[in-house]
């Protein structure tokens, strides 16, 4: 059995009284310790499938089981409580919370989770300091460049070692030499850790140097 | 990165330490009984100690034993020896113990981070010793023993408010008991969710140690008159209305079981709520976001917002007006100055100027703390002012009124000519602190040049000060014994004051001038002023029933009487209406015998209804009935308590007014952080949690509001005590506003303040709750 196994998955939304079809019966299984990349044109439901991924979207049709658990079968809180345990986002931008400090904010997790409050900070700092960020701690987002912001938000998706890692495009707003730094980062991740790893990106390069590549179109996936 | 990312989590407490801590207690609570045996060696107060110890199977049995062992070897050692051991016996005892709970609890340090149980898996419910959990006994010691307080504190402060005011002393427990089983059931529901547990240990503890001692307490009351004198005024409105039941002690355990059932609800509630994993009454997380959220707590806000409550809103705004343009002139020169320099530095700096300017939410948050600190702050000052009015009133009355009166049903003219047996049994009450007969009847008072009705009142010149305070308040010039001197009173004339000379015949009346002595009166200085007479002028005292039975009725009877005193109480009616005689002189002139009544001081004035009731049970209830000062005065205060319930209910408007605006406020902040809430969502955090962080923040507002109210109210109170608003006394009959601060009631007018906000959060925090995820995300 698969780690993440999709089966028919469907996602519509209407607009203007238009309906529109993003994903189309998608069909994927995720072993575990994969690290993937998901390319596509613009538009093609990228974004909608790593949120669906991420349940933070749900989907019109179709299941997700992960480890084996129907995932849109949960209530809201025990969605939530797989979101924390399981899931770990990094967005394109990077969405720290502005009143938090870098420290704060990558704790948030833990804290969520109501891990003791100077147990999580310990955490949050060990994990700053790895991503280069150790000088960075009590600054506030709107005091770090996107570079570093970006490499707090996946400092946050790593705080509590969730299984799975969904990147959506986490270097589409950076430079190439700080993306490099992030690409880096996820590949660590992933192989000394064993997380799971979903990349959205539209870097080709970037794409190629993953072990496994997929493309989305027409609403579903295919090798790339 | 080399090392994985896997952090060692701090493990729970060592075994080590756990057993040092047990090993540490037992030796100290060894030592301490080991201190405490010798001391009890040294006074020989072993065989007492023992004998009590061997009581009391459970519960405060062997504590309560062992101290009066203790005692009553005290007493039989002479002489007296110093107890100076047993103080840090206790203590080591106590510490000891402590350590031992502390070492052998299951330590529930911090959760492995990532195999957290799910919320679903629970301990077992009847868990084992070492699951001891001191947080939930906790809960529910203070759920068992606050429900037990906050019944008798509510049930006492209703039914004083309540004084004369329709729903009387039973729905005032209806209502303390709701309250009581509401603490009793949320300390429970504590409890229970936060170990997961039904924890029947900690249960059994608290209900033992800290529910059973009230009722039984309340059960022993009657059989220690000690006791009785020292507890009974404050748990007056629960033995009166237990008493009303013929069986008291039934009524108050019934009451302890109906409290121990709200608890054992509210512990099995709480535990299926937290089991069921749909309840998480933890909020630390959502407090730290909510606080940075809202923000109030800030030294700046919390300040400026005093000083606009105290002082009015114009003159801050302006100082504060003046001190930003200030402020901003000064930043703008730096920054200039900075610019030649380093125009990127300055760059910065102003963009960090423009960060610091707040925002409309900041701002709105700001308005909302205003006004609920402006809704507090009038509810307070009215209320207190108003509660001033009503203690000056109960202060007057109660110098002219006695406390409580004792009556005889029946003829009034038959009088009560036993009241010196009715004196002596009632004077073995406890709480009653003084007596005085009196005869009350209705009269005319006629002087030379007016005629005016009046209430005329038969006292005892040498018991009257015990009751009321009449000899007080007659003013100069007068005395009170007069009354049963009358050869004292000094006689008139048109020029001065002086013994009756033998030349000035025109103006006294014929029986001065020969014949015994006129009685005395003493009149109420208005009443004086309207029948123009002086402390010895003669007056004429008409009863329209009293007399013969002439040809057409009953015929009036008159006497003449001599001015002895004239009182002044501040009361215009008392001072208008009420005429004092010596009781003989009534008595003759009534044709009454004895008196009508007796007249009761007690200790405690609010105590007087208690009171009342054992008085009238010392006497055998009927032919005699009692009445206390609030029935007999019940049209004034129900009218002054009415008048206070809508003065509050309209002031509380402007709560509900400033409710509105944390409404809006809220819901600015759900509408600005959508972003937040989506990334929190993201997180893990779930909708209850969502909801938990706008009820802070609203919270947050509301709490921050009521503390200002409160501070500001008071300070107004104080300034009004101190300084004092002149009042005309022509018209009010008092010099100024009187003030009295009634914690109740201001804690009563805060805690609503607080709640209303609260519910005021409410549907914005539901509003963002609602909010989809991948919604704050998109919108980029």
């Amino acid at each position: 059995m698969a780690f993440v196994e999709i089966r028919e998955l469907s996602k519509s939304y209407w607009l203007h009284g238009k309906r529109i079809d993003v994903l189309r019966g998608l069909s994927l299984d995720i072993e575990r310790g994969e690290l993937l990349s998901l390319v596509g044109a613009s538009g093609a439901g990228k974004s909608t499938f790593l949120h669906v991924l991420g349940t933070l979207d749900a989907p019109v049709a179709g299941t997700m089981r992960v480890d084996g658990e129907d995932v849109f079968a949960l209530d809201d809180a025990d969605l939530a409580r797989f979101r924390n345990r399981t899931v770990g986002f990094v967005f394109q931008s990077h969405y720290l919370l502005p009143e938090f400090t870098a420290l704060e904010n990558v704790a948030m997790p833990a804290l969520v989770q109501r891990v003791d409050r100077s147990l999580a900070m310990r955490r949050a700092r060990t994990l700053l300091e790895r991503v280069g960020l150790g000088a960075r701690v009590d600054h506030r987002p709107g005091e770090l460049s996107g570079g570093e912001a970006q490499r707090v938000a996946l400092a946050r998706a790593l705080v509590l070692e969730p299984p799975l890692l969904l990147a959506d495009e986490p270097t589409g707003n950076l430079d190439p030499v700080t993306g490099e730094g992030i690409h880096q980062v996820l590949r660590e991740v992933n192989r000394d850790l064993g997380v799971t790893a979903v990349v959205v990106t539209h870097n080709e390069a970037l794409a190629r140097s993953m072990p496994r590549r997929l493309r989305l179109t027409g609403g579903k996936v295919e090798p790339a | 990165m080399d090392e994985p990312l896997a952090l060692s989590v701090a493990a729970p407490a060592p075994a080590r330490v756990r057993l040092v801590l047990r090993v540490l207690g037992v030796a100290l609570v060894l030592a301490g009984a080991a201190l405490a045996g010798v001391e009890l060696g040294r006074i020989g107060a072993w065989p007492a100690v023992l004998s009590r110890l061997a009581l009391g199977a459970f519960g405060w049995g062997p504590l309560l034993g062992a101290v009066q062992g203790l005692v009553e070897a005290r007493r039989a050692a002479v002489p007296s020896p110093a107890l100076w051991l047993l103080a840090p016996a206790g203590a080591a005892w106590l510490v000891g113990w402590a350590l031992v709970s502390l070492g052998s609890a299951r330590p529930s340090g911090p959760v492995p981070v990532l195999t957290e149980p799910a919320a679903g898996s629970v301990s077992a419910p009847l868990a084992g010793w070492e699951d001891f959990h001191l947080g939930t006994l906790g809960a529910y010691c203070v759920g068992i023993l606050g429900a037990e307080l906050v019944l008798v504190l509510v049930q006492t402060a209703l039914a004083s408010a309540s004084r004369g005011v329709g729903w009387g002393p039973p729905a005032a427990f209806g209502a303390a008991l709701c309250a009581g089983a509401a603490v009793a059931f949320l300390g429970g529901f504590v409890g229970a969710a936060r170990s997961h547990k039904l924890s029947a240990p900690e249960a059994t503890i608290a209900v033992l140690y800290l529910g059973v001692p009230l009722p039984a307490l309340l059960t022993a009351l009657p059989a220690a008159p000690g006791l009785e004198a020292v507890l009974g005024p404050r748990l007056r409105e629960v033995i009166y209305l237990a008493n009303l039941l013929g069986r008291p002690e039934l009524g108050y355990w019934l009451v302890f079981s109906i409290l121990v059932l709200a608890l054992t609800l509210g512990i099995l509630t709480g535990f299926v709520a937290n089991a069921s994993g749909r309840l998480d009454v933890r909020a630390g997380f959502e407090l730290f976001v909510a606080r940075r959220h809202v923000h109030v707590f800030r030294p700046r806000l919390l300040v400026g917002a005093l000083v606009v409550l105290l002082l009015g809103i114009v003159p801050p705004l302006i100082v504060l007006g003046i001190l930003r343009a200030a402020e901003a002139a000064v930043e703008r020169t730096r920054i200039r100055e900075l610019g030649r320099r380093d125009p990127l530095a300055a760059a910065k700096a102003l963009h960090d100027a423009q960060e610091r300017s707040q925002s409309p939410t900041a701002m709105m948050t700001a308005l909302s703390v205003g006004g609920v600190g402006v809704g507090v702050m009038a509810l307070i000052v009215v209320l207190s002012v108003m509660s001033g009015f009503e203690v000056d009133l109960q202060k007057k009355i109660l110098g002219t009124n006695a406390h409580v009166v004792v009556l005889k049903y029946g003829d009034q003219k038959l009088g009560m000519p036993e009241y010196p047996e009715v004196m002596k049994k009632v004077g073995s009450v406890p709480g009653v602190v003084g007596m005085t007969p009196f005869l009350l009847n209705q009269v005319m008072v006629s002087s030379e040049n007016n005629v005016d009705g009046a209430v005329i009142k038969g006292v005892d010149p040498a018991t009257a000060g015990q009751v009321t305070d009449l000899p007080k308040n007659v003013l100069p010039g007068g005395d009170i014994r007069w009354l049963s001197h009358p050869e004292d009173i000094p006689v008139r004339t048109r020029y001065k004051l002086e013994k009756p000379p033998e030349d000035e015949v025109i103006r006294a009346p014929k029986d001065a001038r020969a014949g015994p002595p006129l009685p005395g009166i003493l009149l109420g200085r208005e009443l004086a002023a309207s029948l123009r007479v002086l402390v010895g002028d003669p007056v004429t005292v008409v009863s329209p029933l009293g007399g013969e039975i002439g040809p057409s009725g009953p015929m009036p009877k008159s006497k003449a009487f001599r001015v002895a005193g004239i009182f002044y109480t501040g009361m215009y009616e008392y001072d208008s209406k009420f005429v004092y005689v010596g009781l003989p002189a009534a008595e003759s002139f009534f044709g009454i015998p004895g008196a009508t009544g007796v007249e009761l001081k007690v200790r405690d004035v609010d105590d007087a209804r208690r009171i009342a009731s054992t008085v009238l049970a010392a006497l055998d209830g009927y032919p005699y009935r009692t009445k206390d000062w609030g029935e007999m005065n019940r049209n004034l205060f129900s009218a002054l308590r009415l008048e206070k319930l809508v003065m509050g209910i309209i002031l509380s408007i402007i709560v509900v007014v400033a409710a509105g605006l944390i409404v809006a406020t809220v819901t600015m902040l759900v509408l600005e952080k959508r972003k937040e809430i989506s990334v929190l969502k993201a997180l893990g955090v779930p909708q209850g949690g969502i909801v938990k962080i706008f009820l802070a923040e609203g919270l947050q507002i509301g709490v921050a509001g009521g503390l200002l109210g409160l501070f500001s109210g008071l300070a107004w109170c104080l300034f009004i005590e101190k300084v004092g608003l002149r009042l005309d006394p022509e018209v009010y009959y008092i010099p100024s506003l009187p003030v009295k601060i009634e914690p109740l009631q201001t804690a009563l007018a805060v805690l609503i303040a607080v709640l209303v906000t609260y519910l005021a959060s409410v549907y914005p925090a539901l509003r963002a709750s609602r909010v989809e995820p991948v919604e704050g995300l998109k919108a980029e």
